[in-house]
C-alpha cells in the first residue's frame, strides 16, 4: 500500500544532498577557475625579465668601454647583412633563459625544451627627411603572428659615423639615440 | 504523517555548520585566483620601466658636446612618441658651475616631472 510516512525524510536527503553536491561544486571549482589575472601575472613576468636583461646588456664595465649592447649595435650597423646578429642572441637568451638543470640546445630547430623566444629591432630617426625607420638586430625564430608577446626597450646612445652604411641618414661621425625594442614570447 | 522525533538534532546543526563552514572556505580560495590580477594590471600600467631609462638616457646626454646634443634631444622626444606613444620633454643647462635638468614624462597615464642640478 502506498502510503505518505517517509516524505519529510525523503524531502531532508534531497535537502542535505543539494547542500553536498553545491559545497563539491564550488570547491572543486573555486581551485581550477583560470581568471584574466593569470595572462598579465605572465606578462609582467615577462617584461621585466626583458628589461632587466636589455638593462644588463646596456651596462658597461667602465666609462672606457662601450657595453655589449651599444657594440652589437655598432657592429650591426655597420654590417646589415650580419643580422641575425648571433652575438646579441647568444647573450639575450643566455640572459633571460638561464636556469638550473641541463642546458638548453637553442640550435636545434626541433626541440622540444620550451625557452622564452625574442625579436629584436632597433629605430632611429632619419636626419634627412625625419623618418622613423626600424630595423633588424637579431631574432631566435620567425614571428608568425600567433605569439602573445611582450615588448621590453632600452635607449642607446651610439656616437658612430657610418662607414659601409649610412647611419640613421648621416655618414658623419655623432652622436645618436636610437631605441632598441625586444619582442618576447614563451613558446 | 511521518513521526518525527528530535534525537539527533545536534548531529544535524553540526552537519550545517560543517557544510556552511566549506562553503565560505571555498568563497575564500575563489577569491585567491584574483590576488594578483590587480597588482599585475598595475604593474604594467605603471611604466616603471620606461622612467628609468628616460632617466638613464638624459643622464648621459649631458656629457654630449654642444651640436650633437640637440640632435639626440630630438630624437628622444621623437622616437617616444613614435614608438611608446609618450611625451617626452627634457632641458639641461649649465648656469655657473651648476647644471640644471629638467624632464617632463607622459604617456597618457602616467606622469613625471623631475627636476634637479648638481655642482
Amino acid at each position: 500500500m502506498v502510503n505518505t510516512d517517509g516524505q519529510l525524510y525523503t524531502i531532508e536527503g534531497f535537502a542535505a544532498g543539494l547542500i553536498m553536491l553545491m559545497t563539491a561544486y564550488l570547491v572543486v571549482n573555486a581551485t581550477s577557475v583560470y581568471t584574466a589575472g593569470d595572462t598579465h601575472i605572465s606578462d609582467m613576468q615577462l617584461e621585466a625579465l626583458g628589461s632587466d636583461a636589455l638593462t644588463m646588456m646596456g651596462t658597461n664595465v667602465s666609462l672606457l668601454t662601450t657595453s655589449p649592447l651599444e657594440s652589437t649595435l655598432e657592429y650591426v650597423i655597420d654590417n646589415p647583412s650580419s643580422v641575425p646578429n648571433a652575438t646579441f642572441k647568444a647573450v639575450f637568451l643566455n640572459l633571460t633563459n638561464h636556469r638550473t638543470g641541463k642546458p638548453i640546445d637553442y640550435n636545434k630547430i626541433d626541440s622540444t625544451m620550451d625557452y622564452i623566444h625574442f625579436n629584436a629591432s632597433y629605430t632611429c630617426r632619419d636626419l634627412t627627411n625625419n623618418n622613423i625607420t626600424s630595423y633588424p638586430i637579431s631574432y631566435s625564430r620567425n614571428l608568425t603572428g600567433g605569439e602573445h608577446t611582450v615588448r621590453a626597450t632600452k635607449w642607446v646612445i651610439v656616437n658612430k659615423g657610418s662607414v659601409t652604411a649610412p647611419f640613421c641618414g648621416s655618414t658623419t661621425k655623432q652622436y645618436r639615440a636610437v631605441l632598441v625594442e625586444v619582442l618576447l614570447w614563451r613558446d | 504523517m511521518a513521526r518525527l522525533n528530535d534525537d539527533a538534532q545536534w548531529i544535524i546543526l553540526m552537519g550545517f555548520l560543517v557544510s556552511f563552514s566549506f562553503f565560505f572556505l571555498a568563497i575564500i580560495i575563489n577569491q585567491s585566483t584574483v590576488v594578483g590580477q590587480t597588482t599585475a594590471e598595475s604593474v604594467i600600467e605603471f611604466p616603471k620601466n620606461d622612467i628609468r631609462d628616460t632617466r638613464q638616457v638624459i643622464g648621459e646626454t649631458v656629457n654630449i658636446p654642444y651640436p650633437d646634443n640637440i640632435t639626440v634631444q630630438k630624437d628622444i622626444t621623437v622616437l617616444s612618441m613614435n614608438r611608446k606613444s609618450s611625451v617626452v620633454d627634457y632641458s639641461n643647462f649649465t648656469a655657473g658651475n651648476a647644471t640644471y635638468i629638467k624632464i617632463h614624462y607622459n604617456n597618457g597615464v602616467t606622469e613625471y616631472n623631475e627636476n634637479w642640478s648638481y655642482l
